[in-house]
């Protein structure tokens, strides 16, 4: 009795978390900014972790913990690197002149100048 | 009877985590911009977990993994807050047009 409803309740509580992943994904995609992307690929971290928490408990294997503990430190890696590489790109193509993340106006510019 | 208690409170907990993770997410969908989005994805990213894995720590009772647990959160909550400002940081950097999405103080400070 007790571990059917312990199982059924973590398996519910990991499909919805699942359905959650999904939606943030989606987000990812349809994000109009370079940042709204980073932002929910940091959401689709932290959901990962909780995920995976609730899979040790599930399993009931204590070495999960530390699989959650190292995607912790790597999700947070991740958008230290995107961030400082993209901030990096901007300011170098500032130098050299053309434009960033603006192909739409350069497009614009283009069809005046024609 | 112990048990019972630990799987009502600890359910208690993981599900009021999940409801946040989930007004997390409808946030990011119903903002409209980046720095409004990050406000409510931070929510999620803090509240949210801290309340899951606390749920998960009632649940799993006393022993060597409750504590790998709670060093999850204390590594959440150092890291979480660093790469939100760095996201920030990132857009105020790359956004020309920031003026047209929010205030901007005028001292220069931007």
């Amino acid at each position: 009795m007790y571990e059917t409803i312990y199982h059924g309740f973590l398996m519910a509580c990991m499909l919805v978390t699942a359905a959650l992943i999904i939606l943030c994904l989606i987000r990812a995609i349809l994000g109009p900014r370079l940042t709204d992307r980073v932002v929910a690929v940091n959401m689709i971290g932290t959901m990962t972790i909780v995920e995976i928490a609730m899979f040790a408990l599930y399993l009931r294997e204590n070495y999960l913990f530390d699989v959650c503990l190292i995607y912790a430190m790597i999700s947070f890696l991740a958008v230290v690197i995107l961030t400082k590489i993209y901030g990096g790109a901007y300011q170098e193509r500032k130098i050299k002149g053309t434009p960033f993340l603006q192909v739409e106006d350069e497009e614009e510019q283009e069809g005046d100048e024609l | 009877m112990m048990a019972w208690i630990q799987l009502a409170a600890g359910g208690a907990l993981i599900v009021t985590g999940i409801l946040t993770m989930c007004a997390a997410v409808l946030g990011v969908y119903r903002f409209h911009y980046v720095l409004n989005r990050m406000h409510s994805a931070a929510m999620g990213d803090s509240l949210g977990i801290l309340l899951v894995i606390l749920g998960l720590m009632v649940l799993s009772g006393f022993q060597s993994g409750t504590l790998k647990l709670a060093l999850i959160i204390a590594f959440f909550w150092i890291a979480g807050p660093v790469s939100s400002h760095m996201i920030c940081k990132l857009e105020v950097l790359v956004n020309e047009n920031l003026r047209e999405e929010c205030e901007v103080p005028d001292d220069g400070s931007v």
